[in-house]
């Protein structure tokens, strides 16, 4: 699933003027990738995140998902094709803290009209995967910040989505969590998920194979990543 | 400790500044509530806990507790099974008075009294209210005179010069305060009076009614005023109220077991009550002392339940208000965590946060209690013109007295700490840590439980009150429009009192000729007649029927019958038709045999499956049940009371007295009923200008005939209800108000938690929820609020209805139509109040919601 955007751009009204997140954006990203996109506070990365993850419909310029043409779907189409190829993963995990973690999980499905056992079936897979088996009738307040944010990937990637947004996934977690986190992105993109995060840090940076450098709403660079942190673990 | 609250309290009042509109919600919402509340009491205080303006009024009782207006002959109640005397003959009062040394003071009342003709010199004679009273009223009730001097016993004696004393505001307002009025001649039903006094301020007579008294006279002087038709001397005939001061000490149950066996004692005197198999009622027969300090309490006993059902339904829906303003106030206490958090960082213990939040809700009740005053004082009048429209001199105040400004304080009082308690109990236990962390990332919300409870419970008064008020409508509405059997529209009348203007029996046929010839000549005019009493003016005469070949009835035999005394043509003027036979015509005159026309209910009750067209009847004793001879029947109609079943009833012709009674109750009643109280008009088309035509007829024929009352037989039928329509327009009005009042509590709660739930809601959007999918989240919560409000309102409302049956007429206190209804109306409102708030969340940007999150 290559996703290309051509001449994107996105700006916000500041009372009279217009301030610019993001600038001619080109960028390709071809299927099974591991993106990582960095760059300095206020560059854009969670304007290109929201545009990508279809959040946002405010932006000009062409968007290609595959071979459906974003940019001409309507506010409702841009959802339910969301709702099918894109899976989200914030910093702040965003479990919904009333519901268990199983419920969390399966929140996304239950916006599918998926028969009931179906996403049953396919919660018990992704707890099971997860290692987060024994946590499912917990609530989120009664895990560890890393239990919640493994939650919250389990979540973002239970409707097997082509297409994993991250952002800043780590942001919250100490590096070891940190690290057990990535190995489990990489474990998805092994398995064909085009994963892109956001990152402030090198060393998380360097789990993907491609970086990606947005400064004053525009690309710097995009660059391969020297040593994928992955493969040098699984060298 | 004073500097503290006074400092919580300037703190209050900035805090109330800082959020006009909340304050301003929050006022209206209380005014409403509390002036709801106190306008009810207003009327509650005005009627049922009024204390007469006497000296002493603990001390006063009245023998008696029932209101058996106006004149009654035979044991009480039907076929004497109740054995509760209350209305006594003057015979009667005097034998209790003289036997009854536990009394200082016992005086006597009329039951009911009137309008009378009243003219003072050569002016035209205006209407007023006239009560015969005993020598002893004034002083049984403390009384002295504004001016002059009030009765002694010596005025009520048959030899004393004819004396009467004015009420304070008849002297104002009738006699322009004329102090010479005070030992000159007025007329009273054409009979001249000396005015011996006037009454102090303030005292409006033994009881609450719409026309209280103008003037009082004695009771001496009844024969003098109606000749033949007096009552005094009619030892079997009750129309009077004893009322008196009982000595300090007294068993009051010892006195009325003594009074009930004086009662029987003189009862076994009377053949009336013993003859004929009666005696054996008389065992069953008693009194009741009833406290007399509020005075007779007739008005009371009428509306009594209709009030005490407001109260409650006005205080439901003070407590719908409550529910909303904690509502608020837990919503404004969320977005104050951060200062109580500080507060409590800064040594604040609970008691004294929880001092802040109630000095804050009691500061707004107290204002809410202010403007509710300004709302009591509009609602009084209102309600009080819309209860007694034809009220004059009514004693009953639209504006707040001392005790209802009381009550309104308590009502604020207890108001503020109501509502103020729950959101002052929830600040009391934040934490402080949690607050100043400020914006967390849980998206966990337990804080709603309160709030969410409290829309539950108004949701649940809500429909009791919408329950009640879809009852009493259906009641109005099955009591105006039923079928009354008789034809109003175009109809009027006219009431008139022909021996106010100084008529006698003799000249009354002529006079009755002049009316017919003179209205039948008006443009328009299809039919004119006269009557006794019109249909549903509120009284009528009742007596014993014996039909002919019938013996003497008896005790327990129901031989009862409405009866009235009209022209010929009264039946074509009130659209009833004739059924059987035929109705009065030119040939049934002064010589000719008495006819008259009998009911279905009579030709039921008394000639059961008989035809009763040529068969007769008399009245009270077997001598006499030859005595009119039925010429025809006509179709039922209500002549008296609309609520209840149609009683038998016949109809006497005015121009055929009966002259062969022997006995002089029977003579006085034939007198008193040839005079008429009616003139029925019907015109074949709307007309113009009614009032100035009739009225210029009227005096056409003679002057001195003044006008009681001139109304269209619509407007007269419509006055049965006065109390009803009150009672539904107000319950409906409460209805409304607390549906308003759940909804926009409703309405707050559901907006407060979807702001409260942005980011909540911005996730699922993320994680692919569709705008229907948030609209159905948010109305999702806002069913189960409402359906828990069903379930705890539905039973509350079935116990409320339960209560009220009484006041129902037509309609099943569990009419399931009425529950439905409002259970609808309740989800329809509340469903579109949910919504606005569930769009508005289904409207949110995920990524702006994702931001704050």
């Amino acid at each position: 699933m290559r996703i290309q955007l051509r001449n994107v751009e996105r700006s916000y009204k500041a009372g009279s003027s217009e301030g610019w997140a993001l600038r001619r954006i080109g960028l390709s990203i071809k299927d099974g990738e591991f993106v990582t996109v960095m760059g300095p506070s206020g560059a854009g990365k969670s304007s290109l995140m929201n545009l990508l993850a279809m959040l946002d419909d405010g932006w000009r310029g062409e968007y290609w998902f595959g071979e459906t043409a974003v940019h001409e779907l309507n506010r409702k189409q841009r959802a339910e094709l969301a709702r099918r190829q894109i899976g989200v993963v914030f910093q702040s995990y965003h479990l919904l803290e009333d519901l268990t973690i199983a419920e969390n999980i399966d929140l996304p499905l239950s916006y599918k009209n998926l028969p009931s056992r179906e996403r049953s079936k396919m919660v018990a897979e992704i707890l099971e995967r997860f290692q987060i088996g024994a946590k499912k009738d917990q609530f989120p307040y009664q895990l560890s910040g890393g239990q919640q944010q493994l939650a919250g990937i389990a979540r973002a990637v239970v409707h097997t989505p082509a297409l994993l947004l991250a952002d800043e996934p780590t942001g919250n977690l100490h590096s070891t969590q940190a690290h057990e986190i990535m190995q489990l992105f990489c474990e998805l993109n092994r398995h064909g998920t085009t994963i892109l995060q956001v990152t402030h840090s090198d060393e998380i940076a360097r789990y993907g194979s491609r970086i990606i450098e947005l400064k004053d709403g525009e690309i710097a660079d995009d660059r391969a990543s020297q040593t994928p942190t992955y493969e040098a673990a699984a060298k | 400790m004073l500097s503290d609250v006074l400092k919580d309290v300037r703190f209050a009042l900035r805090q109330l500044r800082k959020s006009p509109a909340f304050t301003v919600t929050a006022v209206i919402t209380l005014a409403l509530g509390i002036g709801a509340n106190t306008a009810i009491f207003t009327l509650v205080q005005g009627i049922l806990l009024r204390v007469l303006p006497v000296g002493d009024p603990g001390q006063l009782y009245r023998i008696g507790d029932k209101d058996d207006c106006c004149v009654e002959g035979g044991f009480p109640g039907a076929a004497g099974q109740t054995g509760d005397f209350s209305i006594f003959s003057y015979d009667l009062y005097k034998y209790l008075q003289s036997n009854a040394p536990e009394f200082e003071q016992l005086a006597a009342v009329q039951a009911g009294f009137g309008r009378l003709s009243v003219r003072r010199g050569q002016a035209l004679p205006k209407s007023l209210s006239g009560e015969f009273v005993s020598g002893n009223y004034f002083s049984t009730l403390g009384l002295k005179a504004f001016s002059g001097r009030v009765f002694s016993d010596n005025d009520d004696t048959p030899a004393a010069p004819p004396a009467t004393v004015l009420s304070y505001s008849a002297w104002k307002g009738e006699f322009n305060a004329d102090p010479s009025i005070v030992g000159s001649t007025i007329y009273v039903q054409a009979k001249p009076y000396t005015v011996i006094g006037v009454a102090p301020p303030g005292f409006f007579g033994d009881r609450v009614t719409v026309r209280p008294p103008d003037l009082w006279m004695p009771l001496a002087t009844e024969p003098y005023m109606r000749g033949a038709g007096s009552l005094l001397h009619h030892a079997d005939s009750h129309w009077l109220y004893p009322i008196g001061r009982v000595r300090a000490g007294t068993s009051i149950g010892a006195l009325q077991a003594r009074l009930s066996t004086l009662l029987r004692q003189w009862l076994r005197t009377r053949p009336a009550y013993t003859a004929n198999g009666a005696s054996t009622l008389i065992s069953r027969q008693h009194v009741v002392l009833a406290r007399g300090g509020g005075g007779i309490q007739n008005m009371q006993q009428n509306t009594g339940k209709g009030l005490m059902m407001l109260m409650i339904l006005s205080t439901v829906v003070l407590l719908i208000a409550c529910a909303n303003i904690a509502n608020l106030l837990l919503a404004r206490n969320e977005a104050r965590r951060a200062e109580l958090a500080v507060r409590m960082s800064m040594g604040a213990n609970r008691m004294r946060l929880v001092r802040q939040v109630i000095t804050e809700s009691v500061l707004l009740s107290c204002i809410g209690g202010l403007a509710g005053l300004a709302v009591a004082y509009g609602g009084s009048r209102t309600i009080l013109s819309l209860a007694f429209p034809d009220a004059t001199n009514l004693p009953i105040d639209a504006s707040p007295s001392l005790t209802v400004l009381g009550f309104t304080f308590l009502v604020a009082l207890a108001t503020g700490v109501l509502f103020g308690t729950v959101p002052a109990w929830i600040s009391s236990h934040a934490q402080p840590i949690e607050a100043l962390r400020g914006t967390s990332r849980s998206t966990r919300d337990r804080s709603g439980l309160p709030q969410k409870a409290l829309v539950i419970f108004q949701a649940a008064l809500s429909l009791v009150l919408l329950a009640s008020a879809v009852l009493m409508s259906r009641s109005l509405a099955r009591l105006e429009h039923q079928d009354f059997g008789i034809a109003t529209q175009n109809r009027y009348v006219l009431h008139i009192d022909p021996a106010g203007a100084g008529y006698g029996v003799e000249r009354l046929p002529a006079l009755y000729r002049e009316i017919d010839a003179r209205f039948s000549t008006l443009p328009g005019v299809a039919h004119v007649s006269m009557a006794l009493y019109s249909p549903l003016e509120g009284d009528n005469w009742g007596e014993c029927v014996i039909q002919q070949g019938h013996p003497q009835p008896g005790p327990n035999e129901r031989c009862g019958s409405t009866w009235d005394r009209v022209s010929a043509s009264f039946l074509s003027s009130i659209g009833v038709p004739i059924v059987m036979g035929r109705d009065f015509n030119e040939h049934d005159t002064a010589t000719s045999p008495a006819v008259a026309l009998v009911n279905e209910a009579f030709v039921k009750r008394f000639f059961t499956n008989q035809n009763p067209v040529g068969r007769h009847f008399g009245l009270d004793k077997v001598e006499y049940s030859g005595t009119f001879e039925i010429v025809g029947v006509f179709r039922d109609f209500k002549l008296n009371n609309p609520s209840e079943d149609i009683r038998p009833v016949f109809l006497r012709l005015l121009t055929q007295p009966v002259t062969d009674y022997k006995e002089p109750i029977m003579d006085t009643i034939e007198t008193q009923s040839m005079y008429i109280n009616s003139i029925i008009l019907d015109f074949s088309q709307p007309q113009q200008n009614v009032d100035g035509l009739i009225r210029g007829t009227l005096a056409g024929i003679d002057p001195n005939l003044t006008v009681m009352d001139l109304r269209s037989l619509d407007a007269q039928v419509a006055g049965n209800f006065n109390e009803e329509r009150l009672v539904a327009r107000l319950t409906t009005l409460f209805g409304i108000l607390a549906l308003i009042l759940a909804c926009v509590g409703l309405y707050g709660v559901t907006a407060y938690f979807v702001a409260r739930r942005t980011g909540e809601i911005g996730i699922r959007m993320a994680l692919g929820a569709s705008r229907g999918n948030v609209i159905s989240l948010v109305l999702r919560d806002v069913l189960v609020q409402i359906g828990l409000g069903l379930l705890l309102g539905i039973p509350s409302a079935l116990v409320a209805a339960h209560f009220m049956q009484s006041l129902l007429y037509g309609v099943h206190a569990y009419n399931p139509l009425a529950f439905v209804a409002a259970g609808l109306m309740l989800a329809a409102c509340a469903g579109f109040a949910g919504f606005l708030p569930a769009r508005r969340a289904a409207s949110i940007d995920p990524m702006s919601a994702l931001r704050v999150e």
